[in-house]
């Protein structure tokens, strides 16, 4: 056992030196630098750069060197902890993106757990109470949150929000909490700006994990060990949420490993729509930037949350499916 | 965003705007917008230009005031004995602004949307009074601001500046002409900072110098005339740009630096150990990258300067806030130490939907940067519900969307060899329906016409010249490109190549995030374009690779505003291709002009020579004879057509201003031109919140 989790740690470890070097490719591959793009920006909004200047911060930056020297560079730096500087924000990466990440976890997770609140209930009442008035209605409301892309039911949101109700529009604080430090004011205000954004990340997620369930637990409630329960005399309740729900929990467990990933990006566009302050802007404001240790860092970030993610995913499973479990011992 | 209901929604309103202001008498003059327009929407939507006002300088010293007063919270400061008393703050020979309507009230914060440390110009066109010089509101006459007068000597070698007495940086540090002099030799002639000289301190590709007089006096000196060089001086210039402008975002010009504090991060004034080790401590990788964050405005609150507001939180958290500097150099005609706002604050936001929308909510007080035009019927819609005006200011720039024909275009022979002759273009040019752009895409606020700027301005080559070869003709189109051997067609009706290649394809090349939604200006000209049967291919890409491809020659045809070329010899890279870093008509011909002809390829074409010789020319020449220069180079510019222009003079950049009905003393209509740093030549100090 703990041969294999250290076999499984080397390999972690492996993929997550491949995936930097990966993003680091990547990131390079687009034609320009950093330089070029801070012209093109600076551009843009009406100011502008001369071709000495442009060449002076080429060489400030390294950028006139050749890729597989930045690669190492960048790997020299990060061995000491060091993410090097975001250099659209003038400021360390793990600076910048620290004072996002929490607020990610906050918005992405308060969208989970909304997800689970609602699909876990709803997809068991569905396949308990198959082609029912229930049934049909929630699955009516589980195919228009599917179908409906979330950028834009942020957007019909975040306008009938301003022309209704006279809703501070975008943001996860109001403007004069925005610059405060934590207090027990602040988190207040973040929990007001929270059930927004949650519902329309939660949504498209919500929809599928109903049907999911539905299905998992349909084929789970045929099953003769079901049968024999019952025939037994279990209570119809206490029966259903002890054994098939919780084997029909598989598909929930084993999609952890792509929870952590989606905690730090799943939300790109909605973010931006709703303008939050989340790692999912920052990457994509990065990307085009070609900000490489910026978007280096979330990429290697992400890399390492779907290695943790797995792992987790699959400890989990063999907690909860007793089959992966028995399959283990042997 | 459907169009049409809105649409008619502010012809609605714009029409009770229309009555209301007729029947006040007060119908505000129209300017060059409403010629040539003839749908409704145009007279309407010129309804919100104004009077062109502003706030002007008292310069007789006799009429200056000899008392001050100052803002209620630095009069708390003094009493608790922080700062001394504001007669001691303000200089002996102050900035004296006559504000536009009235004496102003202190206090207030000015809230704005900015979207993010790219967008430091939000910042830096509200403070830009930490110029030499500067333009009066009008954008066409040049006005003394850090410096309390110049003279530029008969032969042109030398401009010298006489500084305020008393005028002291934001930490109370005296300035003198010494922050000139360090400035010069220790930032701009270190070759660790500034690598090599820069082509807007040079005459004749030979550089200039700063010495210092006396501690109130410094001349700038060059070895040949340079009768341009007060203009550049008050341009928004790498030499005359001021500091906050020209010392951000690794930046290095700005002619002054503030000596007293930034010499502790220069390794001349302690040792290249010291200054390495302050680097690294603060997290970065050199002295280098260190003292160009240290000379940021936007990044180090620490940093002295002689700006209006001062930023106390830097532009690259969430919120950019600037504080008023307790001892800006300016005061109104009654002494009140400006300006008159306490702080400005603005917030991020991610896009620039949501930031239009927080505007529309009345969640700005002033904003007139990243407002869209084509946004304007729902500002409009909402203006009573978010307490707020709108206003637009058309810019002096011919072309807002301008299709540059590369002239070096090499990549393809028989595509290169039409782009390079005049009367392919001129047929491009003559089957553009501008009066349809402008419609659509500029809701009928804009004029129609060439890349030739606006009548009103002394580089004006005349009215001729905006509809030059610019008017829709398809029969004269049709005519042109028969004519030059183009009359081959397909079964669709579109031209074929002459070396048998199939249909002739021309590239169009936009940009995604400009100002102006350039694309959907590209597929509307592409359409235009099968009447004289000429396909088009539009290619949208994200703006860097759009440079990018453009600087490695790729190109065909790209389109890009005009904007800044309104004032040729201050901002000619979007007129003439001689800025290798921006040269949309060709980066080769750049190179090599930039070069004196040491690298990249000449063009061609003699008009092309001629043009660019012209403009060489114009630094050692006088005012009169540059101004004849400039209408010389634009009527070959436009009986060329190198830059095809489509919609022009109009707001649509920077120039849709939403303004909060609590504010007073905002002009009507502003300068909207790059040399006069919009909306900084309107002293924002002025502005100030009613109750």
């Amino acid at each position: 056992m703990l041969a294999y989790l250290l076999r499984r740690l080397g390999l972690a470890v492996l993929t997550v030196w491949a995936v930097s070097v990966l993003s680091f490719v990547v990131i390079q591959l687009p034609p320009g630098d950093y330089i070029s793009s801070y012209i093109a920006q600076m551009t843009a909004s009406g100011s502008f750069v001369s071709q000495q200047e442009a060449e002076a911060l080429r060489q400030q930056y390294g950028l006139d060197k050749p890729i597989w020297v930045q690669y190492m560079r960048w790997m020299g730096m990060v061995m000491q902890g060091n993410f090097g500087m975001a250099l659209e924000w003038h400021r360390p990466v793990s600076e910048v993106i620290g004072d996002r990440l929490w607020l990610t976890m906050a918005v992405s997770g308060a969208a989970i757990l909304l997800t689970w609140l609602l699909a876990l209930p709803i997809g068991i009442y569905s396949a308990v109470r198959q082609y029912s008035v229930g049934d049909y209605v929630a699955t009516f409301i589980g195919f228009i949150g599917l179908a409906v892309p979330s950028f834009m039911l942020a957007l019909v949101l975040m306008y009938l929000g301003f022309t209704l109700f006279n809703m501070n529009i975008g943001g996860l604080f109001s403007d004069e909490m925005a610059q405060a430090p934590w207090s027990w004011a602040k988190a207040w205000d973040l929990i007001k700006h929270l059930p927004l954004p949650a519902a329309i990340l939660g949504l498209a997620g919500t929809a599928q994990l109903i049907r999911i369930m539905r299905a998992n637990l349909l084929d789970e409630l045929r099953r003769p060990y079901v049968v024999t329960a019952r025939a037994r005399g279990l209570g119809e309740w206490r029966l259903i949420l002890k054994y098939p729900v919780r084997v029909a929990l598989n598909p929930f467990a084993s999609t952890i490993g792509y929870l952590l990933p989606y905690v730090v990006s799943g939300s790109i566009i909605v973010s931006l729509v709703l303008s939050l302050p989340t790692v999912g802007p920052l990457l994509l404001r990065a990307l085009i930037a070609q900000d490489m240790f910026l978007a280096g860092t979330i990429v290697l970030l992400l890399g390492v949350l779907t290695v943790i993610g797995t792992l987790l995913s699959d400890i989990l499973l063999m907690w909860i499916d007793p089959r992966i479990r028995l399959e283990g011992r042997k | 965003m459907a169009t049409k209901p809105t649409r008619r929604e502010f012809l609605r309103d714009a029409a009770v705007v229309a009555g209301g202001a007729a029947l006040a008498g007060a119908l505000p003059a129209v300017t060059a917008n409403a010629q040539g327009a003839k749908a409704p929407e145009a007279k309407i939507g010129s309804q919100l230009i104004g009077k062109l006002e502003g706030p002007e300088l008292v310069l007789d010293a006799a009429k200056w005031p000899k008392k001050f007063a100052e803002a209620p919270m630095l009069a708390d400061m003094v009493k608790a004995g922080k700062l001394p008393p504001v007669e001691k703050r303000v200089p002996d020979e102050p900035m004296v602004v006559k504000p536009l309507q009235s004496i102003g009230r202190y206090g207030g914060t000015w809230r704005r949307g900015f979207t993010g440390p790219g967008d430091s110009e939000n910042g830096n066109r509200i403070v830009s009074t930490d110029k030499i010089l500067f333009w009066d509101y009008t954008g066409t006459k040049v006005m003394p601001c850090v410096a309390k007068e110049w003279k530029q000597s008969d032969d042109g070698k030398s401009v010298t500046i006489s500084l305020r007495k008393g005028m002291k940086w934001s930490d109370g540090a005296p300035f003198t002409a010494n922050d000139f002099v360090f400035w010069y030799e220790e930032v701009y002639l270190n070759k660790d900072l500034v690598p090599t000289r820069h082509p807007d301190f040079m005459a004749n590709g030979k550089s200039g110098a700063i010495r210092k007089v006396d501690d109130a006096t410094v001349v700038f000196e060059f070895q040949d005339p340079n009768f341009l060089f007060v203009d550049i001086l008050a341009g928004s210039t790498a030499i005359g740009g001021g500091q906050a402008t020209q010392a951000q975002g690794g930046r290095s010009m700005g002619a002054y630096m503030p000596a007293h504090y930034i010499k502790q991060y220069l390794p001349k004034f302690s040792s290249k150990e010291e200054v390495e080790k302050k680097a690294k401590a603060a997290g970065f990788d050199g002295w280098v990258s260190y003292i160009k964050n240290r000379w940021d405005w936007g990044l180090n609150p620490e940093l002295p300067v002689l700006t209006p507001w001062k930023t106390v939180s830097p532009i690259n958290t969430p919120t950019w806030v600037l504080e008023r500097n307790p001892y800006y150099m300016g005061v109104d005609t009654a002494g009140n130490q400006l300006p008159y706002i306490d702080r400005i604050s603005m917030t991020l936001a991610e896009n620039l939907e949501v930031l239009n929308l927080r505007a529309i909510a009345g969640q700005y007080d002033l904003q007139e940067r990243h407002t869209a035009l084509n946004k304007l019927p729902v500002f409009l819609e909402n203006r009573a519900k978010g307490g707020y005006d709108v206003r637009l200011d058309p810019a002096l720039n011919g072309s807002d969307a301008t299709l540059q024909t590369n002239q070096a275009y090499e990549a393809d022979p028989e595509i290169a060899k039409w782009l390079h002759t005049s009367d392919f273009r001129r047929a491009l040019s003559m089957g553009i329906d501008r009066d349809q752009l402008n419609e659509t895409f500029w809701v009928g606020v804009g004029t129609p016409g060439s890349v030739a700027p606006a009548e009103s301005l002394p580089y004006s080559p005349g009215p001729d010249w905006r509809k030059k070869w610019s008017t829709l003709d398809v029969k004269q189109a049709n005519a042109l490109l028969d004519k030059i051997g183009l009359s081959k067609k397909d079964g669709e009706g579109y031209r074929l190549r002459t070396d048998g290649k199939g249909r002739l394809r021309l590239e169009l090349q936009t940009s995604a995030g400009a100002f102006v939604p350039h694309t959907q200006i590209a597929e509307m000209i592409k359409e235009q374009w099968k009447k004289i049967g000429i396909q088009a291919d539009v290619k949208e890409m994200e703006r860097s690779l759009f440079f990018t491809r453009a600087a490695s020659n790729e190109h065909q045809i790209a389109l890009w505003a005009n904007d800044g070329s309104e004032v040729l010899f201050l901002f000619p890279r979007h007129a003439l291709p001689l800025d290798p870093i921006q040269a949309l008509l060709g980066t080769p011909i750049a190179r090599w002009f930039a070069s004196n002809g040491a690298q990249g390829k000449g063009p061609k074409d003699p008009r092309m020579i001629s043009a660019l010789e012209l403009y060489r020319s114009a630094n050692g020449k006088k005012t009169q004879e540059r101004y004849k220069i400039a209408q010389d180079i634009w009527k070959i510019l436009v009986d060329e057509q190198y830059s095809i222009g489509t919609v022009g003079l109009s707001p649509a950049t920077m120039g849709v201003r939403i303004v909060s009905n609590k504010l007073g003393n905002i002009p009507s209509r502003q300068t909207n031109a790059q040399h006069a740093r919009t909306p900084c030549s309107s002293h924002p100090t002025t502005f100030f919140y009613k109750a």
